[in-house]
């Protein structure tokens, strides 16, 4: 066998595989057998450090003492630490009392903004900008009251309000006329054969009011102010005219849903929701 | 030994087929990946459809690229070098080609039934219960096969490459069949047989030593015959492949805990775990070395050789993916690194940067010598080659950062002691790096399929000029 291949001193095993397959007796480089060894004795040292041996009682704990849980109890004390004294305040107090301490407030929203974020944020976006079909959060139009109490029951009960629809009430005609002279309110414009409809056959003024402002006790919006739950278009209001807001058996109704939070969040997660929810820049 | 001479003495048909069909998988297994990486940055692509959907094709992903490109290539590599090295041919044919058509069954069953959702849960182990019990069937024929051919061997000792397909052939085995225990309540359901965490604990015992034997021991077998072979240089070192082979064959099973540091699984395994993982990183360089040190006086050859360039590119993927995993086993790195996309940057640079380098170097390798021919195109090798580098390079690096940036968020403090992010801004804050993903993930299934195009033509030019087969004249460059 020709050495030409062999770039190194040693020989080869002697044998001979696949015409020219061969292995040589070098010995594996000198630092590479040092940290193969050390290798094993860091495991001897990290094993007398942590617990790592199984043994017939147990396993062995290792000499530094140290645990999972433990290293998370250390680490969640020294947070509890600048946590409590505020935690302990918030307990006490009703979140309008919170909202009056500047720095109680600056406290909650730091500590609920990512429950806001995992649990509110989905529908009513980020910053409670809102999204289509879900209502801003960040501005001054409520549908059921912007007080901190208010915001508290939303919560706690989730909201689902209920308009009927008029579809089968009501003409094509009938229904254009009524849009129409919702989709002008906002400006005074009147439609005559629209507010007729609107202060009669159609009861819309029961809950939304003869000036059409809407009512919160009912959850009723105001329909002067430009602000839409739903598509706010002529055809939009059309359609909200004709089927309704979750009116029960009517597949094109409008589906506006809050659930009810009691069973999922305790009371004071609930409170400092609504004081962030009430600083978001629309709280009443 | 000439061609002609091998093609008479050797069963090289059905290495042939398991050639191309692992080229065709790797096509397949990483276009499914950038789909899902595309997926994962534009949800839209999901296409509203529970088949398409992220969760039904990630698992398609992984069986794709492990089991039908990484088992395609396992098993034409080793009936490959386990004829030569033993101067024998196949103890059985019939058998082989059984694990030829068994192995495929295995994955036409899982594009059908994964994308249907029909899945035991578990990872890089989703398929249902009657196909685990097809994979054990065909993998002990492609065991016993294997053995066999050993064992009627010409030459006294057996080949260092041997040892390692056969320590991924035995653990395998141990491994798929502990871990699918299952009690069947359907044809397509079933529930594993163990619970809780020692459920956790088998599976990850079971996930990490796919990655240990059939990802590591079966490609590091790969290693020892085709680089010296491209190279036609002599091993380095006979002791070292001794000590790493069996420090890797002794050590790897005990590294699963690893995977479940900070869970309900008892301290001390995860310590164990951690600890014999920071062990196994210079028994896993032992192979880098011996390979890289087999290349001596002849580091020239990567000016010329791509092939050599892939299979000496993988090691150094390989050296450096195997000392990123211990060190993500530490306990204060792993609070940082676990659930983040670190991991899935570390998966890919061992699965991209020396599983599939390696392999795409040996088949290359193989084509030309069973096609009795050169490549169509060397330039076209050498596009494949930087391809591949350049995406496994953009994916790694934009999951470190991806990952390293997430770790980092969830568990950052504001002044008053609580979360400064919510899980939303971590997962905006990924969105260009999972855009970077899908360009890193381009450029490699760019190269798949640059190989595949050079593949076709390059047998189709071998049978036009009839050099396949026994009666197959030797190439003139010969």
């Amino acid at each position: 066998m020709t050495d030409e291949t062999n770039a190194y001193d040693a020989a080869d095993t002697g044998h001979v595989w696949d015409d020219n397959l061969r292995e040589l007796t070098n010995p594996p480089p000198r630092w590479w057998t040092i940290a193969f060894h050390a290798s094993w004795i860091f495991v001897v040292i990290y094993g007398i450090l942590y617990p790592m041996w199984p043994t017939f009682s147990g396993y062995t704990k290792g000499v530094i003492g140290w645990t999972s849980i433990g290293e998370y109890k250390e680490s969640v004390a020294q947070l509890e630490e600048i946590r409590g004294p505020f935690e302990a305040k918030i307990a006490q107090l009703e979140p309008a009392a919170i909202l009056a301490d500047r720095e109680l407030a600056n406290y909650t929203d730091a500590s609920v903004k990512v429950l806001f974020g995992d649990r509110c944020a989905p529908c009513h976006g980020a910053g409670g900008q809102g999204n289509p079909g879900y209502p801003v959060l960040a501005d001054d139009v409520w549908l059921y009251g912007g007080t901190a109490d208010k915001i508290v029951e939303s919560i706690v009960n989730g909201r689902q309000g209920m308009m009927p629809p008029h579809a089968s009430r009501f003409s094509d005609q009938q229904l254009d006329d009524l849009a129409t002279h919702v989709a002008g309110l906002a400006d005074g414009k009147e439609h005559e054969a629209g507010k007729v409809l609107y202060t009669g056959a159609g009861a819309c003024f029961a809950c939304h009011g003869m000036d059409g402002k809407g009512n919160q006790a009912l959850g009723a919006p105001n329909l002067t102010d430009r602000v839409w739950r739903f598509d706010g278009s002529l055809e939009g209001i059309r359609h909200t005219i004709a089927y309704g807001v979750n009116a029960p058996g009517v597949p094109e109704t409008r589906n506006a849903v809050m659930p009810a939070f009691a069973d999922q969040l305790d009371e004071t997660e609930i409170k400092k929701l609504a004081v962030y929810v009430h600083r978001l820049g629309g709280g009443q | 030994m000439d061609y002609q001479q091998s093609e008479r003495t050797y069963d090289f048909d059905v290495v042939r087929w398991f050639s191309i069909m692992a080229i065709v998988y790797l096509v397949v297994g990483t276009a499914v990946g950038l789909l899902i990486a595309a997926q994962l940055a534009w949800p839209v692509l999901n296409f509203d459809s529970q088949y398409l959907s992220f969760g039904r094709l990630r698992p398609l992903h992984t069986n794709a690229v492990i089991f039908a490109f990484g088992g395609c290539t396992l098993m034409a590599t080793s009936f490959y070098s386990v004829q030569r090295t033993c101067g024998a041919a196949l103890w059985s044919s019939k058998m082989a080609w059984f694990t030829f058509w068994g192995w495929n069954l295995v994955i036409v069953l899982a594009v059908i039934t994964l994308p249907l959702g029909l899945t035991q849960a578990k990872e890089y182990a989703e398929l249902e219960w009657p196909i685990d019990i097809l994979i054990a069937v065909v993998w002990l024929s492609y065991l016993f096969n294997f053995v066999m051919t050993i064992a009627k061997r010409k030459s006294s000792h057996i080949y260092v490459s041997n040892w390692f397909f056969l320590a991924m052939l035995v653990m395998i085995t141990y491994l798929h069949v502990v871990n699918s225990l299952a009690v069947p309540v359907s044809l397509f359901k079933s529930y594993s047989i163990f619970s809780g965490v020692q459920d956790a604990m088998i599976q990850w015992w079971y996930g990490h030593n796919a990655v240990g034997f059939y990802l590591t021991a079966g490609f590091l077998g790969i290693m020892y015959y085709f680089v010296p072979k491209q190279a036609n240089r002599p091993i380095y070192s006979y002791r070292l492949s001794v000590i790493h082979f069996w420090a890797l064959t002794f050590g790897y099973v005990w590294l699963g805990a690893h995977h479940l540091q900070y869970t309900a699984l008892p301290d001390w395994t995860g310590s164990l775990g951690a600890a014999i993982s920071l062990a196994m990183i210079i028994p896993s360089w032992g192979g880098a070395v011996n390979g890289m040190m087999t290349l001596s006086g002849a580091w020239d050859k990567l000016r010329t050789d791509y092939v050599l360039r892939f299979l000496i590119a993988s090691l150094a993927f390989y050296a450096m993916s195997t000392f990123e995993g211990p060190v993500m086993s530490l306990k204060t790195v792993n609070a940082l690194s676990h659930y983040t996309d670190w991991t899935i940057g570390h998966v890919h640079s061992g699965a991209l940067g020396w599983v599939l380098m390696v392999a795409v170097g040996a088949i290359y390798h193989l084509v030309t010598r069973l096609w009795n021919t050169e490549m169509y195109s060397t330039k076209l090798v050498n596009m494949h080659f930087w391809l591949t580098t350049i995406g496994a390079c953009i994916y790694i690096v934009a999951m470190w950062v991806s990952g390293i940036m997430q770790g980092l968020m969830w568990r950052a403090y504001d002044d008053y002691g609580t979360l400064a992010y919510t899980f939303a801004e971590s997962v905006e804050a990924m969105h260009p790096y999972y855009a970077l993903r899908v360009v890193g993930g381009a450029f490699v299934v760019l190269g798949a399929i640059t190989m595949l195009y050079n593949v076709v033509m390059t047998v189709r030019k071998a049978s036009a000029e009839g050099r396949v087969g026994e009666s197959g004249t030797a190439p003139a460059s010969a």
